[in-house]
């Protein structure tokens, strides 16, 4: 009995892990798109400070592309509302791992509680 | 003990582990200010090389050429820079106008430092409070843990009465006229029957007349307790008074503030002597507020309002208790129609002067001489009125005392022989129950007092002092404190 036990604890616990990983991936993610985003703010104010003189180069691979100074700044702005919406993305998804892995935890500590109370059993019956 | 132990070890612990936490973070903050300066120098010197770059059209330089080598080349086009503005963009601009990107750049950067150093004294803080809280669960440090258990069973002992927190203005301030039924010592009683009786609205604008009868005397207090200490005033030491005996005793009677705007002022409980004093109050004023020359008294204290005007506060059982005494004693017929007061013209049969056993009106109210054989002065027989009956009967003489010097009147003079007789009729009408003699003497007339101030009355020190001396004649003050007044009036006797 505490055996079975100790194994549905291990299960749970692992799932456990498995799902803190998920919650620490999606946040890392979260944090890049920030960084992301300050950048492109910072790309736009500089563009801005431009005037249509200066020619705007964009780096694909190895090839820096002339780019329109306009061309450029509606670039950026579409990449930052993408960049807002993929926080937005993982926020939600962030909250929603959070509460499975409560859940999860709450499941875990019962059977913690169960399996202890077996072990105690088993003792007192040994 | 064992079990506060492993508390406060694990406390202790769990302290540590916080306070590491809290230092990991420190250290974090300050590596990232660190960087942040850094990147904010680089920015610095690039500023200062591109103000100086397009000095010259060309430079000599040594030029790398790939990892390990360099080679002489020229740097041309000294004011053609190539920007990266970030996520792979770049732009071609002028010198000047790469200044410009990077002068942007630097607020940003200047923004990131201040956050960084910002949580970095935030954290420093929290350091410095878990290494607090580690000394003291450690019971190493200064500072001790101070517990305390709160019993929530036991309602909070309250100084002083017990109020009702009226909401304002949700009541119907109806003027609250209830007859005086005149009666003896079963006034209390009857005053509980008649409690009863009362209307719910009539209560609740008791109340609230009672409410601002306290608001009056709150304030009254605070002034007193600014007034000198002296007791010159009369009003302000006696009130003071006042508060010390209310404070002592749960105050379960009304605070009666005979002062010319005053309203009774009731509280919660409703007690029947109380009651009595209501109506007593009521008796006297028809409409708020109420002038009260009432001589009703609250069965612990007397208040004492103004200078000369010194109205008493009692109960009218009291006083018609002392009206029979009066009668027994002195053979005249103080009856209860002098406590029914429905006209103005009653408060003058109030303030009477009983000479020789008959009530000789008063000239002027004002003018309180006699004020012991007077309706004010109290001489119920209860006990809990004692103490502020032979208070009153202090005041009475001391105020007599004062009278005579303040004023010049001829009927100073008459109080003069006649203040012979009130004290040792005071002391005959206190044998009753202390056999303490009100110890005042007689102010000669002659001396006169410049001073209007009003007359210093003992303070309760004093009164008590007098109180206590066994059948002490009257002419044995020993006063603990004696106003400047009665000072030099003791000696000049």
């Amino acid at each position: 009995m505490a055996e079975v036990i100790q194994k549905k604890l291990q299960a749970e616990v692992e799932k456990y892990a498995q799902m803190q990983k998920d919650v620490s991936k999606s946040l890392s993610a979260r944090q890049k798109l920030e960084t992301q985003l300050t950048e492109n703010n910072i790309v736009k104010e500089e563009l801005d400070l431009l005037d249509s003189t200066n020619t705007v180069y964009k780096l694909i691979g190895p090839v820096l592309v002339k780019q329109d100074l306009d061309e450029a700044k509606s670039t950026v702005a579409k990449r930052l509302e993408y960049i807002n919406g993929e926080i937005q993305r993982h926020e939600t998804l962030l909250k929603d791992m959070e509460k499975k892995s409560e859940q999860h935890r709450e499941l875990l500590a019962s059977l913690q509680q169960e399996f202890q109370k077996a072990q105690g059993l088993a003792v007192g019956k040994a | 003990m064992t079990e506060k132990g492993q508390m406060s070890l694990e406390q202790l612990g769990g302290v540590v582990r916080i306070r590491e936490e809290q230092e990991k973070v420190v250290k974090d903050c300050e590596s990232r200010i660190q960087h942040w300066k850094k990147v904010s120098g680089d920015y610095e010197a690039l500023k200062d090389r591109l103000q100086t770059l397009p000095d010259q059209l060309s430079y000599d330089i040594m030029v790398p050429f790939g990892p390990l080598a360099f080679m002489p080349g020229k740097l041309v086009h000294t004011n053609e820079v190539t920007v990266l503005l970030g996520d792979n963009w770049f732009t071609k601009c002028s010198a000047k106008q790469a200044q410009k990107l990077i002068d942007h750049r630097m607020t940003h950067v200047k923004r990131e430092l201040d956050a960084v150093s910002q949580t970095m004294k935030n954290f420093e803080a929290r350091v410095g409070f878990a290494k607090d809280l580690e000394t003291i669960s450690a019971s190493k440090g200064d500072y001790v843990d101070i517990k305390e258990e709160v019993e929530n069973s036991c309602t909070a002992v309250t100084k002083g009465r017990q109020r009702i927190a009226h909401k304002p203005n949700s009541k119907p301030k109806s003027d609250v006229l209830i007859d005086l039924k005149e009666g003896d010592g079963d006034e209390g009683r009857d005053g509980e029957s008649r409690k009863g009786a009362m209307t719910e609205e009539e209560l609740w604008a008791r109340l609230d007349e009672l409410e601002k009868l306290e608001a009056l005397q709150d304030e009254q207090d605070r002034l007193s307790d600014n007034a000198d200490m002296n007791g010159e005033d009369t009003s302000s030491s006696s009130s003071e008074e006042d508060k010390e005996t209310e404070a002592a005793p749960p105050v379960t009677g009304l605070s009666l503030k005979p002062s010319w705007s005053s309203v009774p002022h009731s509280k919660e409980t409703t007690h029947g002597a109380r009651i009595v004093e209501e109506d007593d109050e009521e008796e006297e004023g028809s409409c708020l507020p109420t002038i009260f020359f009432s001589h009703t008294v609250e069965p612990k204290k007397v208040r004492i309002n103004t200078r000369k005007n010194t109205t008493l506060k009692f109960s009218e059982r009291k006083e018609q208790k002392e009206q029979s005494k009066k009668k027994k004693r002195n053979g005249h017929a103080n009856g209860h129609e002098l406590h029914k007061i429905t006209t103005p013209a009653d408060i003058y049969r109030l303030f009477v002067d009983v000479r020789n056993g008959e009530p000789i009106p008063r000239k002027s109210i004002l003018k309180s001489r006699s004020r012991e054989n007077s309706v004010c002065s109290d001489t119920s027989e209860s006990s809990a009125a004692e103490f502020e009956e032979r208070r009153a009967i202090g005041r009475g003489f001391s105020h007599d005392e004062a009278t005579h010097s303040d004023t010049s009147d001829g009927a100073a003079e008459e109080d003069g022989p006649a203040a012979a007789a009130p004290p040792t009729h005071a002391a005959g009408r206190f044998e009753a129950f202390s056999g303490t003699v009100i110890e005042k003497d007689p102010m000669p007339l002659t001396v006169p007092h410049l001073t209007i101030a009003p007359p210093a009355l003992p303070t309760i020190l004093e009164r008590r002092q007098e109180e206590v001396t066994p059948d002490v004649s009257p002419p044995q003050p020993a006063p603990k404190r004696v106003s400047k007044f009665k000072a030099a009036r003791l000696q000049q006797q």
